[in-house]
């Protein structure tokens, strides 16, 4: 028997389709920009968070569109990865270093007081929409540490004063 | 014969298969060595440890993993160290630390009965008596095996994961996962399937689906292979999850034609409770599609018939078996000639078929006996005709070596689910793949070149190809300078193809044409295989006869190689069965016409009878038949799909025109309601019988399940009802002797005996004891009987009509996930649905005409349904709507919906005529872009 689903096409439910097409445009344009030769999953979910700042639904599903892997794959790879994001972020994003050296730099206090001042209790997006506050595990200024990064921006020898002020001030 | 060498496990000698590993040579020698996450017939992964031995071997003695470590000349591996021992212990501790092990590792293991529940110990849910998988768990058994100390340091973690149930047919509980990958791997190596992937990582890591949604939206095909390896309960089938099997039987499922290979689960309720997959069976290697792993419920369902019923008046009313059937017997009587006609489903033995065949022919004096799904009988014939048999000619996993291959109009991944695997396989190894198909189908997805031509244009496409490959010197010169019959005016017959005429009538450009050609020849001989779903009945036989040219001149014929040959896809599961039986209206058992002298002389002679020389009337005409007088009396063994959904016209309303009908069947329908008596059937798992499949191969099923009242097979109603007519040669008393009969009858299947088949199956041609099967008889011995059939260049269609009613084609296609399109999954009931809005795609001309726009609401019209969906203008082909919709939306309707024995209802994907009816325009805010 030839049935046909059932389905939902009544006039208004028509966005479920046509509103994300801007998003998907996004991401599928963010894909194909990568100029590398070896498209892969790992890079387009890079490309992808670079545009957006996190990974969209959409996007796990473009990829796979895209590199004929399955959505299921897709996935695989990005949950793997502690520094994909599948939320998005505030306005700003806070990465702290809690890397060995600025471990030994003083980074827990400054991770404590940062949390405190955006409101949260470790990790995590504040309430007011202002602010993501992530751990990084390296940010490669070693040399500098303790190292804070503001919407990709290093900061060097930072203390916990200097940290509060900043994100005070954003 | 692979390569062998000799290695040592544990002080003995034995012969191991080179490029195997360890294990797999221990498993061989008979050795048992404890493991998890290997499978065989899977790569090996190494995840779990458990399978650690010390080997001497070329890098000094070290402890390995066994099924990591390839077998190696002159190798010691000792399996049963003690320090071997204790470091799988220490394995398997870390192991069950994240696994309930309440009743692993209790010291009152022994005391405490399989199954019973004790009251202190341990917690409810750290026990094992609460798992579905009790007493049939590979780390239960493991544990116990490894005689581990009952204590462990380490506490449980629980995950405290919430169960998974909301999918159709099977529950996934990840706290009893233990990681080892098999179902991830099952998944993506033997079914190409990706549906399941590992997710996050370290400790949190699991298996799941992306963003933790439903299978069906995952790409799930339903197969049930990851059931199936799974080590644990954590994956488990849905419906009789918590029973216990008593005894195991070795069965063919009878839900397609590839006849794959079962273990039937039966438990002290005498019930049908699982089926698995026979990873020795030849067809299948382990693997099931959804119809057999979830679709053999029906035998055991509470409506079955039990009782027999007889007509009074306006009312079925009970009865007894012997009046039931004296009274059909007085009645049929009546009835003997060509107004007489039986039609039995192609889910039947070859024993019912054949008694059928021969009830009708000996019994009734009538050719009108068909099987319910022979709709497209011009599959075969050209078969027979050019190459020397009807019939496939190489096996199903011969298509793993192929390395091109050609599917014409056929949604085998749904129709015959387990072809598709070894083709898939072959496809990731770099075997190219061309699809003929209006709709997109699974395995367009996988295809090098999906051709669209317009409808009923498939033939003049091959003959197109055909044309390049004998213009461009493709083809296999020495093999038909070898006395291939029929070459030149084969040859002359392609000057009609011009390229730039196909191009037109065909709407596929040259350049495809010529590179279809090129990737088919280039890359082969390959594999052709055939469905013909969506070609028109006229049509068929040249397109048969086209693609057989295809595979001669390209010597795809020639080469006994696996890889090559051609392919029927027919619907029905022993409609191979059915010809053989000569249960079709044209042929005789064994394949002799019905008007052939000889045949007749030694049917009469070995019947007695005198048989009717006119050829029968087959499913396709029976209804006109029916309506116009011809036939008064019918005989259904079993319902079908075909009974109602147009395909065999109003057949249902016509059966209310007849004077006499009987129906032996399992369930109560529209075809027993209008029946004068009904006989309550037995299914194929309550009855010994044999089944033919796709590749010739004759296999058996076995009496699982016991009737629980009336119910019987086929050739024992027909042949009691003969008895009481008065008609000699239907006493067999068991099913073996029946096909004893057929063996004598049926020339091919002579050597083929109840004690081989105890074994496995055996394809035909086997005509002798003491013949061994021939998997590729076609092209054995002489090639004469190999002849080219010239081909026409087809009628132009004509224009599309647009006064006619349904002016249009849709053709409907289905596909297992498709991520660029927004989707949800809503939960109804406690269980996942699909949420998704469907696209019907237009011509861009047909839409100027009809006045859509892109995002127009539409409704596509057919006589029987209606289908809504919004306006996309992209459709290739003038005339042609075309939609794809998602395989589990399919499903879903399926399991969902009340009829008792759902599979039959899958149903083919015709091209139909449609009219479009505007719904609404398109929204105002969408209109702006
Ligand atoms: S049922 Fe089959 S397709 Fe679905 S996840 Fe399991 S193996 Fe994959
Ligand atoms: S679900 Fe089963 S097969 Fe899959 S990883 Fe877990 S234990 Fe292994
Ligand atoms: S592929 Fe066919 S024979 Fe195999 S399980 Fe599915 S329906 Fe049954
Ligand atoms: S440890 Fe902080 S920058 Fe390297
Ligand atoms: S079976 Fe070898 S590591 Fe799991």
């Amino acid at each position: 028997m030839l049935c046909f689903v059932k389905n939902f096409a009544i006039p208004g439910a028509r966005d479920l389709t046509v509103a994300n097409e801007d998003l998907r445009d996004r991401i599928r344009q963010a894909i194909k920009r990568q100029e590398r030769p070896t498209v892969t999953v790992l890079s387009s979910l890079l490309a992808t968070q670079d545009e957006f700042g996190y990974i969209p639904r959409e996007a796990i599903e473009e990829i796979a569109v895209y590199t004929g892997a399955s959505t299921n794959d897709v996935w695989g790879v990005a949950s793997f990865y502690k520094n994909f994001q599948f939320t998005e972020p505030n306005e700003h994003v806070i990465e702290i270093c809690w890397g060995p050296s600025c471990h030994i730099m003083g980074a827990p206090e400054i991770i404590e007081e940062a949390a405190e001042v955006l409101g949260i209790e470790g990790e995590g997006d504040s309430v007011d929409g202002k602010g993501t506050l992530r751990y990084n595990t390296c940010l490669g200024a070693c040399a500098r540490a303790p190292v804070i990064s503001i919407d990709h921006q290093l900061y060097g020898r930072m203390t916990a004063k200097k940290a509060v002020e900043k994100i005070k001030s954003l | 014969m692979p390569e062998h060498i000799t290695i040592e496990i544990d002080g003995t000698k034995v012969q191991a298969e080179a490029g195997t590993n360890v294990l797999q040579a221990a498993m061989d020698a008979g050795v048992y060595v404890p493991y998890l996450c290997y499978y065989p017939g899977m790569k090996s992964f190494g995840a779990c440890r458990m399978c650690v031995v010390e080997i001497d071997g070329p890098r000094g003695t070290e402890t390995a993993a066994s099924c990591t470590v390839p077998v190696g000349p002159d190798m010691v591996v000792r399996t049963r160290t003690d320090d071997v021992q204790d470091l799988r212990r220490n394995i398997m501790d870390l192991l069950i630390s994240e696994h309930p092990h309440g009743c692993l590792n209790c010291h009152r293991v022994d005391l405490c009965g399989p199954q019973d529940i004790c009251l202190r110990h341990v917690g409810v849910n750290d026990r094992c008596v609460t798992c579905p998988k009790n007493e049939r768990c590979e780390l239960k058994d493991t544990v116990r095996w490894l005689e581990m100390e009952l204590d462990t340091e380490l506490t449980y973690n629980n995950r405290h994961l919430p169960q998974q149930v909301n999918d159709p047919f099977w529950d996934m509980d990840l706290n009893l996962c233990i990681v080892c990958g098999r179902c991830v791997r099952a998944c993506d190596e033997i079914r190409g399937d990706n549906a399941l992937a590992f997710v996050d990582r370290g400790g949190k890591g699991l298996i799941g689906t992306s963003i933790g949604t439903s299978l069906l939206e995952s790409g799930c095909e339903f197969c049930g292979a990851c059931i199936d390896v799974c080590p644990t309960g954590a994956l488990v089938e849905r419906d009789h999850k918590w029973d216990k099997a008593v005894t195991t039987y070795q069965s063919t499922c009878n839900n397609c034609a590839v006849g794959c290979q079962v273990k039937l689960e039966v438990d002290k309720r005498n019930q049908l409770i699982r089926t698995i997959g026979d990873l020795h069976g030849a067809p299948n290697q382990g693997q099931l599609c959804v119809k057999g792993k979830f679709g053999l419920e029906y035998v055991n369902d509470k409506r079955r018939l039990r009782t027999p019923l007889i007509r009074r008046g306006e009312d079925l009313e009970e009865t007894t078996l012997t009046s039931a059937l004296d009274f059909a017997a007085a009645e049929l009587a009546k009835y003997r000639g060509e107004g007489f006609a039986l039609i039995a489903s192609p889910r039947h033995a070859n024993e019912d078929l054949y008694i059928a065949q021969k009830f009708s022919r000996v019994v009734m004096e009538s050719n009108n006996v068909d099987v319910s799904s022979n709709l497209r009988p011009e599959l075969f014939p050209a078969l027979g005709e050019m190459l020397g048999y009807p019939a496939a000619t190489n096996t199903i996993w011969d298509l793993e070596l192929a390395k091109s291959f050609l599917v014409v109009s056929s949604n085998m991944t749904e129709e015959q689910n387990v072809t598709a695997i070894p083709i898939k396989k072959a496809l990731k190894t770099g075997a190219k793949l061309l699809v003929i198909d209006q709709r997109e189908t699974e395995l367009t997805r996988y295809a090098d070149l999906w051709l669209r031509p317009r409808p009923g244009t498939e033939t003049a496409l091959i003959g197109g190809m055909l044309r390049v490959i004998v213009d461009e010197s493709l083809d296999d010169h020495e093999f038909l300078s070898k006395g291939v019959n029929g070459v030149t005016d084969f040859k002359n017959s392609l000057w009609e193809f011009d390229l730039m005429q196909v191009e037109q009538i065909t709407s596929i450009s040259r350049e495809q044409i010529q590179q279809a050609a090129r990737i088919f020849v280039e890359n082969g001989p390959g594999a052709i295989l055939y469905g013909l779903e969506t070609v028109e009945p006229v049509d068929r036989d040249a397109c048969v006869r086209s693609l057989i040219d295809l595979a001669i001149i390209t010597g795809s014929v020639a080469k006994q190689a696996a890889g090559t040959g051609l392919y029927p896809l027919y619907a029905g599961a022993n409609e191979q069965g059915a010809r053989d039986m000569g249960c079709v209206p044209s042929h005789l058992p064994g394949h002799s016409l019905v008007n052939e002298e000889s045949a007749i002389d030694r049917f009469n002679r070995e019947w007695a009878t005198v048989l009717p020389s006119n050829p029968g009337v087959g499913v396709r005409e029976i209804t006109e038949k029916i309506t116009s007088g011809q036939i008064e009396a019918m005989f259904l063994l079993g319902n079908s799909e075909n009974f109602k959904n147009g395909t065999m016209g109003e057949f249902i309303d016509a059966l209310g025109d007849l004077k006499f009908l009987v129906v032996a069947d399992t369930f109560a329908s529209e075809i027993t309601e209008v029946a004068d008596v009904v006989l309550p059937a037995a299914t194929f798992a309550e009855e010994q019988g044999t089944f033919t499949n796709m590749e010739r191969r004759v296999q058996l099923t076995q009496r699982a399940i016991t009737a629980k009242g009336e119910e019987d097979s086929a050739w024992r109603i027909l042949g009691q009802i003969a008895r009481r007519i008065g008609v000699n040669g239907f006493d067999h008393p068991n099913s073996e002797d029946v096909f004893e009969e057929i063996r004598g009858m049926v020339a091919l299947y002579g050597g083929i005996t109840h004690e081989r088949l105890a074994k496995g199956g055996v394809q035909w041609p086997c005509p002798a004891i003491d013949t061994s099967e021939s998997s590729a008889p076609h092209t054995e011995g002489s090639q004469d009987k190999l002849s080219l059939t010239p081909i026409e260049f087809p009628e132009p269609q004509g224009e599309i009509d647009p006064s006619s009613e349904y002016p249009l084609t849709l053709a409907h296609g289905r596909v297992l996930r498709e991520p660029d399109r927004k989707m949800e999954i809503d939960l109804v009931d406690k269980r996942n649905i699909i949420v998704r809005e469907e696209i019907l795609e237009v011509h861009p001309e047909d839409a100027l005409v009809l006045g859509l726009s892109v995002g127009d609401v539409i409704d596509v019209v057919s006589e029987r349904e209606r289908i809504r969906g919004v306006v996309d203008t992209t459709s290739p082909l003038k005339g042609v709507v075309s939609t794809t919709t998602l395989f589990g939306s399919r499903l879903l309707d399926i399991n969902q919906g009340a009829t008792p024995d759902p599979m039959i209802e899958f149903g083919a994907l015709p091209l139909i005529p449609v009219r479009i009816e505007k719904v609404a325009a398109q929204p105002i805010e969408a209109a702006a872009d």
